[in-house]
């Protein structure tokens, strides 16, 4: 785990653990090096002094040739234990005598050094100077190992190693105390901002400890919290005041709806009225017209009974009018019954009943697989024979009709059909009337009709849930679209000819 | 080495001599002694023994009305017949002590002394070992001899022949008798009597 990962808490507890370790590695270094070198300077001088006094002492014995009282004198080393070895050379460099007595010469210099000191890897030793009264008599060598030393050191070392344990363990103590003054107010603040986080509560304040940097912390934290929490009151305050507006304006728009409803409702059943009413005196005209002309067969001239014609042809004409001005108005009011339909079917259905008209003309059909939908039949029915029923009347001025039934692929969810012709076609600056009712563009004489079939038709879609569109160009055909929300679309096609 | 040497470190070469003549004796005595050899050792004990009472005059104190003055001479004698040829003089050549320089002096009769420190009684004196140790009687002199008829009369130091080395022997009434004061190192390494013996 990467240092700047572990917890806070564990890391104050390190620091403080490795300032201490530090701290204490330091102060012991110096400890030992300040005991090393007083100890190493008590040695020299130790040595120097026990020296000076065996040399003192053994200047007659060197003087008066006497080994025995100087292996006598060296003897006294023996309550010195770290001196391993001595000697005393006479004035000409010569092995006078030793110490232990059992010790081998060659253990010893076989001559003596220069005066003075040295440390070495046997320990230190030393060669003084016997003189008595300024005359030099002779050499003293000593050596002594540093097993006192060594000892002492083991000792230190094993004092030192407790100290450290016990001040690291004081140490790690204190810190787990004292850490958690430090980290404990940064946890809680660290808590605290996970629940706020989690419950979106705003108002939970965080606990202010103290006025240091962390108690600043959670002062500016808590300042936060209290400007999120008002902008979280303004935005739920304009929430509201916007949700309230959107219901105003929805109950708006349903009030109006309905009294738009109502409204057309009421003329709807007006133009129906008027429409139901209107054929009785249609039938008095036309029936009176019909007797007038059986009544006064023999008295009427030519001309009179082509008058008597022309009247009963209107008044024919009229209920024609009164009758697809009902039907019109029927399909705008009657229920939808919304079943499974396969357009194909009724395709096929009004080419059949089409064939009064078609007989005796040759109309290539082209008819792709037309996809299911669910609609009113009845209905789609009207829709198709109104389509198909205007593509054949259009087209008979042309001796090669063309007609074709085909999709295209819709938005999704939409099935298009479209009813292509190459009849006389229309102008299309004029597209968008053709969807009027008694909107037409071509003379009554030329191409009958009363102007209600495609705006039959358009109602019938609009009432699917669908749309009409028509493109078309004078004399070169016209192409009338309709699009119906599909189950899953089955639109694949190919041409079919008849 | 020999070679090298000079007339300023002379004195160098008259100790290794010294040495040489200790270091040889162990040895010598252990082979069956030809007669030159027994004359050479005599000679060889005789300049150990002359060194000896060179050093007495380190580890010896006098009383301070044994000296005219602080610089007056130290002086070590012999008297009747000299054993030391010039080993004497050579080992006090030049040297001082406490700012005394050392003087040898010969006698041929006791009565002929009239300043000395150190005094070498000569076995030729035995049969005077009387007179001379009457005549002196509570002077601050420190008597030395290497015969025993003189030491139980007197003599302060007596040297002892033991193993071919030369030992001391201290006879500390008479010391004190002469008012004298002998180091105690110089005691240490030699052996004590008391009274007359």
């Amino acid at each position: 785990m990467k240092f700047r990962d572990i917890p806070i808490r564990r890391k104050l507890t390190v620091v403080i653990l490795l300032t201490s370790a530090a701290m204490l590695a330091f102060t012991c270094a110096a400890f030992f090096a300040y005991e090393f070198l007083t100890f190493r300077r008590a040695t020299v001088q130790n040595l120097s002094t026990i020296g000076e006094i065996v040399a003192a002492n053994s200047t007659a014995a060197l003087a008066f040739d006497n080994p025995d009282d100087a292996r006598e004198i060296l003897g006294a080393l023996q309550a010195q234990k770290h001196i391993v070895a001595a000697a005393i050379y006479n004035a000409q460099g010569g092995l006078f005598t030793k110490y232990p007595a059992t010790l081998a010469d060659s253990a010893l210099p076989a001559r003596p050094g220069p005066d003075g000191y040295q440390i070495g890897l046997e320990g230190l030793t030393s060669f003084q100077p016997v003189t008595h009264n300024d005359r030099r008599l002779g050499t003293l060598f000593l050596r002594s190992d540093m097993s006192e030393m060594r000892e002492r050191f083991q000792l230190y070392g094993l004092i030192v190693l407790l100290v450290i344990v016990g001040s690291l363990l004081v140490a790690f103590v204190f810190s787990n105390l004292l850490q958690k003054r430090i980290s404990q107010p940064i946890l809680e603040l660290a808590e605290t901002a996970r629940a706020i986080s989690e419950r979106r509560d705003f108002s939970v304040r965080a606990v202010k400890h103290g006025g240091d940097e962390i108690g600043r912390l959670t002062d500016a934290f808590n300042d936060m919290l209290g400007q999120i929490g008002e902008q979280n009151g303004a935005l739920r305050e304009s929430e509201a005041r916007l949700q309230a507006l959107n219901q105003q304006l929805e109950q708006r728009v349903q009030e109006r709806t309905a009294q738009l409803e109502g409204a057309n409702k009421e003329l709807e059943a007006f133009s129906y009225s008027v429409s139901h009413d209107l054929r009785a005196p249609l039938r008095h005209i036309d029936g009176f017209a019909s007797m007038l002309t059986a009544h006064a067969k023999g008295t009427l001239d030519e001309k009179a009974r082509r008058y008597i014609n022309v009247i009963s042809e209107s008044a024919r004409r009229m209920g024609r009018l009164i009758d697809d001005l009902l039907s019109f108005s029927r399909h705008g009011r009657m229920p939808l019954k919304k079943i499974p339909v396969r357009l194909g079917n009724i395709v096929q259905e009004v080419l059949q009943q089409l064939q009064s008209e078609t007989a005796g003309r040759t109309i290539e059909w082209r008819i792709a697989t037309l996809p299911e939908v669910t609609g009113d039949v009845a209905m789609l029915h009207q829709v198709f024979a109104n389509l198909l029923g205007n593509a054949v009347k259009y087209s008979r001025n042309r001796a090669d009709a063309t007609i074709e039934v085909g999709t295209l692929p819709g938005k999704d969810g939409e099935a298009v059909v479209f009813v292509r012709d190459n009849g006389a076609g229309f102008n299309p600056k004029y597209a968008d009337r053709l969807f009027g009712v008694f909107q037409r563009l071509h003379s009554e004489s030329e191409f009958e009709g009363t102007g209600v079939g495609l705006a039959n038709v358009q109602r019938i879609i609009r009432r699917h849930g669908g749309r009409v569109w028509a493109e078309g160009e004078e004399g070169r055909g016209a192409t009338f679209y309709f699009s119906l929300p599909c189950n899953p679309a089955e639109t694949e096609g190919g041409t079919e000819n008849t | 080495m020999a070679l090298r040497v000079t007339k300023t470190n002379w004195r160098w070469l008259r100790r290794l001599q010294i040495a040489v003549a200790i270091g040889v004796m162990p040895s010598a005595l252990t082979a069956p002694v030809p007669a030159e050899a027994s004359e050479f050792h005599l000679s060889r004990e005789f300049q150990v023994k002359a060194v000896f009472l060179y050093n007495f005059a380190q580890f010896v104190e006098w009383p301070p009305s044994a000296f005219d003055s602080p610089t007056s001479p130290l002086v070590i004698g012999v008297l009747g017949q000299d054993p030391f040829g010039n080993y004497l003089d050579e080992a006090v050549r030049g040297e001082k002590v406490n700012g005394h320089p050392l003087v040898v002096q010969r006698f041929r009769r006791v009565s002929d002394i009239r300043t000395c420190h150190i005094l070498f009684v000569s076995g030729s004196e035995g049969p005077r070992a009387e007179q001379v140790a009457e005549n002196l009687h509570g002077r601050s002199i420190l008597t030395v001899c290497d015969w025993e008829g003189f030491a139980r009369r007197g003599g302060i130091i007596r040297f002892v022949m033991e193993h071919s080395h030369v030992r001391l022997r201290i006879n500390l009434d008479a010391a004190k008798d002469a008012g004298l004061t002998i180091s105690s190192k110089l005691l240490r390494s030699a052996e004590l009597v008391t009274g007359a013996q």
